[in-house]
């Protein structure tokens, strides 16, 4: 079964689901994965310090190119066009590369501590980044001043961005939410209704709320408009047992609006949050997923599985610690909405 | 729930006197009440730890426990889980426990009383002595319903009586298996009550209890009567959520670890005798180690093999806890201090990040390369 190899890690298979392998791996943990808005090329940041692009084809992987930071990097974003992806981490700045042109890579931000998340706004031609310094600073990439700081209550830790729509979770289980139509302000502010620290975020495709997931095994659906807060819900997922797993990820399927879960079980699922069903659980791998998303039409899922610190410096092995990147392409039974089940839905 | 008898009492905190059923959630209650570091919240896993810890990196002398009862505060008394409880500390909380859980027993053995005379009768269904009482099966069906006012009693109560001690003998094996057959077997003993066996006992008895709730289940979760219909599917996601389900209508029941999770399941006792013996094991290797982690840093060899939070010695109990259970640091943040020092301690203060960084950036310009 699924669930007892898992709990043999190292030794079980670490590809239960028999997903596309991405190599050469990186030789550290990954920390966010993207896909171009164009095409299918997939960057993976890691905790090596490099930023790694490959071209997806069907049925193959080429590696194409990389740079590198002096730390490690932690988050990634493409610019609409698909021509540059801008990266940032713990060495407090962001760099442009303009990989499809060819083009070395140029400092367009910085941070007084490290940068966890960050986000291209097309429609403002910015680029916005949330770092552990409790700022939230917005950029014109031809400029070295930030166009705007937004002070946060707390550290960054989790960003989406669906224009005009940005939710930012920090530390303290805070929520911002903010209309990008006018940044400065904060358009309403709410402690997360998880009642655990605040891992992920994700902005529903119609922008009318947000999921939330934390370190508790559990994921919150929230809505913005207050007539709407009786749909709000909250599930767990991503438990084994006794053992209660981080929700790492959360990503919606850009075609059916369905969404993932990816968290520290090494497990990612498949929800649809209208007829609250789970859709499809994938099987266990034996390292955590500490980032995942979909390509720009949905056809292929890019996950990582290496070890995400969720169990502390004492989990790490640095000799045997292996790292994988996988692509899985979901069927459509796995992510397409299936109607509510049960009559008149489950009560 | 499990057949076997628990220790003497459940397991309890020396310094704060609140009880727990299980000493993993004892050592995690312990690490998150009394051995933290006041300035930078890390979790030590003692109290001489703690203030080892606070001495050096904030140059603070700690000389009472946190959140400790007044007789109990000295960090000299080296205490982790159950261990290290003086004597006289231990029997006076027993003698005093055996009256209340005695107590309890007692209320719980009335109603089977006139039956069977055996408490367990719910449970005494596939224990050897049953078949001498012909009128067991009978009071497990009525019991059932009665049970849900009272189910986390029952388990205490199966604590006292002597028939469980045999039971715990083959639950070894068996420690395993009913996590995963949670729901399955859910579907089935509701129906099969006097299935013979101790098999089936077994797996009637644990989920026995949980079976009863979830007619009330009433969270707005992904429905599970769906997920009933794809077993295998949902079999891992019924099982978190049934004992999630019990717990959440007997919070009273598990009283302290409040702070590290809202969710927990007292009356699953399976295979805590079990638990008990690689509870022990583990717990005495993360002891010894563990005034290293927490403080070390990478140099320490072996430590996948021996893990703090000891998931890999899962025992088949139903509390539940977190895998990261920081609320005041990220995983990465947490990553990012130890890669980046090397350092004995880390800490999660982001000017000691800077600081750092700054410093490596200044070495490195100094040596004539450009960081940048």
């Amino acid at each position: 079964m699924a669930n007892l190899s898992g709990l043999n890690t190292g030794v079980a298979n670490p590809n239960p689901n028999k997903s596309f392998e991405v190599l050469p791996a990186p030789s550290d943990s990954v920390s966010s994965l993207s896909f171009s808005p164009k095409a299918n090329y997939l960057v993976a940041t890691s905790w090596d310090n490099q930023v790694r692009c490959w071209e997806i084809l069907p049925g193959s992987s080429q590696p194409k190119a990389s740079i590198s930071h002096d730390f490690p990097v932690l988050c990634s974003t493409w610019k609409d066009d698909g021509t540059t992806v801008f990266s940032g981490g713990c060495d407090k700045l962001v760099k442009m590369w303009p990989l499809m042109s060819g083009g070395q890579p140029t400092q367009v931000a910085a941070h007084d501590a490290p940068i966890k998340e960050m986000a291209w706004i097309q429609q403002m031609n910015l680029l916005v980044t949330g770092s552990w310094d409790k700022t939230l600073r917005y950029w014109d990439t031809r400029q070295a001043q930030p166009v705007h700081t937004q002070q946060l209550p707390e550290r960054c830790y989790a960003l989406t961005v669906l224009y005009p729509l940005m939710v930012v979770g920090t530390a303290d289980r805070h929520l911002i939410i903010y209309n990008l139509q006018s940044p400065q302000t904060e358009f309403k502010r709410i402690t997360s209704p998880l009642k655990y620290q605040t891992r992920c975020l994700a902005a529903f495709p119609d922008q009318q709320g947000f999921l939330v997931g934390s370190i508790e095994g559990r994921v919150g659906v929230h809505h913005l408009d207050d007539s709407q807060q009786s749909k709000n819900f909250t599930f767990k997922c991503h438990r084994e047992g006794n053992e209660i797993y981080s929700v790492n990820s959360l990503n919606f399927h850009p075609v059916h609006h369905t969404f993932a879960t990816a968290g520290s079980d090494g497990a990612f699922n498949f929800w649809d949050k209208d007829s609250k069903q789970r859709l499809k659980a994938m099987a266990r791998c034996p390292y955590p997923i500490p980032c995942s998303t979909f390509n720009n039409d949905g056809s292929i899922f890019a996950y990582a599985v290496c070890y995400d610190w969720s169990k502390g410096a004492e989990n790490h092995n640095p000799a045997t610690a292996k790292t994988y990147i996988y692509l899985h392409s979901p069927l459509e039974s796995e992510v397409k909405g299936k109607p509510r089940i049960g009559t008149g839905g489950r009560k | 729930m499990g057949k076997k008898k628990k220790r003497p009492s459940k397991v309890w905190c020396y310094y704060c006197d609140r009880e727990f059923d299980d000493e993993k959630i004892l050592v995690q209650h312990q690490k998150a009440k009394h051995f933290k570091c006041h300035v930078c919240h890390k979790k030590l896993s003692t109290a001489g730890g703690m203030a080892i810890h606070v001495l050096q990196v904030h140059k603070e002398t700690v000389t009472k426990v946190p959140n400790a009862k007044p007789d109990r505060e000295s960090t000299d008394i080296e205490i982790f889980g159950m261990q290290g409880i003086p004597p006289e500390v231990l029997a006076a909380h027993y003698g005093e426990d055996e009256e209340a859980s005695a107590k309890v027993a007692k209320v719980e053995v009335p109603p089977n009383i006139p039956v069977s005379g055996v408490v367990p009768g719910p449970l005494g269904v596939g224990f050897p002595p049953a078949p001498t009482y012909g009128a067991v099966p009978p009071v497990y069906n009525t019991a059932l319903p009665m049970q849900p006012p009272s189910w986390p009693v029952p388990p205490r109560a199966q604590s006292w009586y002597p028939p469980q001690p045999p039971i715990p003998v083959p639950p070894a094996p068996r420690v395993l298996p009913p996590q995963p057959l949670f729901p399955i077997q859910n579907v089935t003993p509701l129906t099969s009550t006097a299935a013979p066996g101790l098999q089936s006992s077994f797996q009637v008895g644990p989920p026995g209890l949980p079976s009863s709730t979830p007619p009330s289940v009433s969270q707005p979760l992904f429905p599970i009567t769906s997920t009933s219909n794809a077993p295998a599917q949902s079999s891992p996601f019924l099982a978190s959520t049934l004992p999630a389900t019990v717990a959440s209508s007997s919070p009273t029941v598990y009283k302290g670890a409040a702070d590290m999770n809202s969710i927990s399941n007292t009356p699953a006792t399976s295979g805590y005798p079990a638990q008990s013996n690689q509870g022990g094991a583990p717990y005495t290797n993360s002891h010894m180690y563990a005034s290293g982690p927490n403080t070390g840093g990478p140099s320490i060899g072996p430590p996948p093999v021996i893990s703090n939070k000891a998931p890999a010695t899962q025992p088949a109990t139903n509390e539940v806890y977190l895998v990261w259970d920081d609320e005041a640091m990220s995983m990465e943040e947490r990553r990012m201090s130890l890669q980046k020092y090397q350092v004995h301690d880390e800490t999660s203060q982001m000017n000691s990040i800077d600081a750092a960084i700054d410093r490596r950036i200044s070495e490195s310009r100094l040596a004539g390369r450009m960081a940048f």
